[in-house]
């Protein structure tokens, strides 16, 4: 899995690459907690180049948007899913609690929206 | 071996209400209004045709699983299905010798071990039941939950006891059993069964927060292979993470711990109580279609356990 971020207008924009399973979620999961600690709250996922997520990966993501939301008042937003990772949001329940965008604008444009 | 589900439910017995039985009778009459229906004689075949959540009930008895392998019956979890396999037991024929079997329990909750006072060969004393259990005070655990102040007799002679360690490898007859500990608030204990080259494993009560390879490794080399995996899939994911340290799981965790660990077929079992038929047969919808997404050239098949489901492994 290769992960990269791109931080601006106080917004994390994290663009992974590869398949988010078992043998990923704890790389993700490290990046994603090293940024939390930094201090950053406010998160959009761009998964334009993940081919597949398993529950390993959806339980990730679901942890850290709670916490987010809970704790720091913050969010983590998912963009540019491919259509079957799509359906997977959504047979396992997570597009019903996650905030999901076809693409990055519209995402960066929400968390500006709630500013 | 032969497998037959007496209870598929988790934390409580929760018999399907009079407002779901009407929901049933009133989807099958209007899919029979549908189909035209005129006589009778069409009655089975249209009986066959409905959806299995309007045809019948995953069943609100809690934890219990028949093996038959070999000469050796193994029963799994004493739960309120026990009841009804007990029942079953004193009908069958043993050529005059008394029953004996093996009960191998995973842990003390009581969607576990309430039946067990009305398991019937247990009245019988010459009959040979051996509770097994690898958490601490086994018998005393068993024999307090028929105390005077809960149950009005005490646990009958036919009951016998096996202390087992944790992470036990013991053979019953020809069966191998080996034993592991699973994630669990109390502790739960997995089994797995092996008799002529097919593996069964029992892996209920467990939650693995930690979906990493790594610390998923230990329950992936217990289930390696395994020819059936009866795994606890009580929640949705989603509810799943809500309910933390509840110690159960999901049934998207247990395809990919099958995947992982090249099982043949999962069953689902510990179904919420809070679920109807309709919600678990969309649950199983879901996650079947998840496994067609996910790996759709493996050879996994998965199941919805049902009261009165038989297999043979
Ligand atoms: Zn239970
Ligand atoms: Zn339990």
């Amino acid at each position: 899995m290769n992960i990269t971020e791109e931080m601006k207008d106080n917004i994390s924009r994290i663009y992974l690459e590869g398949r988010f399973d078992a043998n990923t979620c704890a790389d993700v999961e490290k990046f994603i907690r090293e940024k939390v600690e930094e201090g950053k709250y406010r998160f959009v996922i761009n998964m334009e180049k993940v081919p597949f997520i398993a529950s390993a990966g959806l339980r990730v993501i679901l942890v850290f948007a709670k916490e987010l939301r809970q704790k720091f008042k913050g969010d983590l937003l998912i963009s540019n899913l491919q259509s079957s990772v799509e359906r997977v949001f959504e047979i396992s329940g997570l597009k019903n609690v996650l905030k999901i965008y076809d693409n990055m604008e519209n995402a960066l444009q929400s968390f500006k929206i709630e500013n | 071996m032969k497998v037959r589900f007496w209870g598929v439910r988790g934390s409580v017995a929760s018999p399907m209400t009079n407002a779901e039985l009407a929901v049933k009778i009133e989807t099958a009459l209007q899919l029979a209004v549908k189909a035209g229906l005129k006589a009778e004689t069409e009655i089975p075949a249209f009986m066959k045709s409905l959806p299995c959540y309007v045809r019948e009930t995953v069943g609100g008895n809690t934890a219990c699983v028949e093996i038959q392998a070999g000469d050796k019956l193994l029963i799994l979890d004493g739960g309120t299905g026990i009841r009804m396999l007990g029942l079953d037991m004193i009908r069958r024929d043993y050529g005059g010798k008394p029953i004996e079997a093996h009960i191998l329990l995973t842990h003390t909750h009581w969607d576990h071990i309430s039946g067990l006072p009305f398991f019937v060969p247990g009245f019988n004393p010459k009959n040979k039941l051996t509770i097994y259990g690898a958490f601490s005070n086994l018998e005393a655990r068993i024999r307090n939950q028929q105390k005077f102040e809960y149950f009005p007799v005490p646990l009958p002679a036919a009951f016998h006891f096996v202390q087992l360690k944790e992470n036990s490898v013991f053979q019953i007859g020809d069966v191998q059993i080996e034993t592991l500990p699973l994630n669990h608030p109390g502790g739960s204990h997995s089994y797995r069964m092996t008799h002529q080259n097919k593996s069964i494993v029992y892996a209920t009560d467990s939650e693995y927060k930690d979906l990493s390879n790594h610390s998923l490794r230990p329950f992936i080399r217990f289930f390696q292979d395994a020819d059936m995996l009866i795994f606890d899939a009580q929640f949705t994911l989603l509810e799943n993470i809500e309910k933390e340290d509840w110690g159960h799981s999901n049934v998207f965790c247990g395809i990919d711990m099958a995947i992982e660990a090249g099982v043949k077929k999962l069953m689902l079992i510990h179904h919420d109580p809070a679920y109807n038929d309709q919600k678990l047969y969309k649950i199983f919808q879901d996650a079947s279609e998840y496994l067609e997404i996910y790996a759709p050239d493996r050879n996994l098949e998965i199941c919805l356990a049902s009261e009165g489901l038989t297999l043979t492994v």
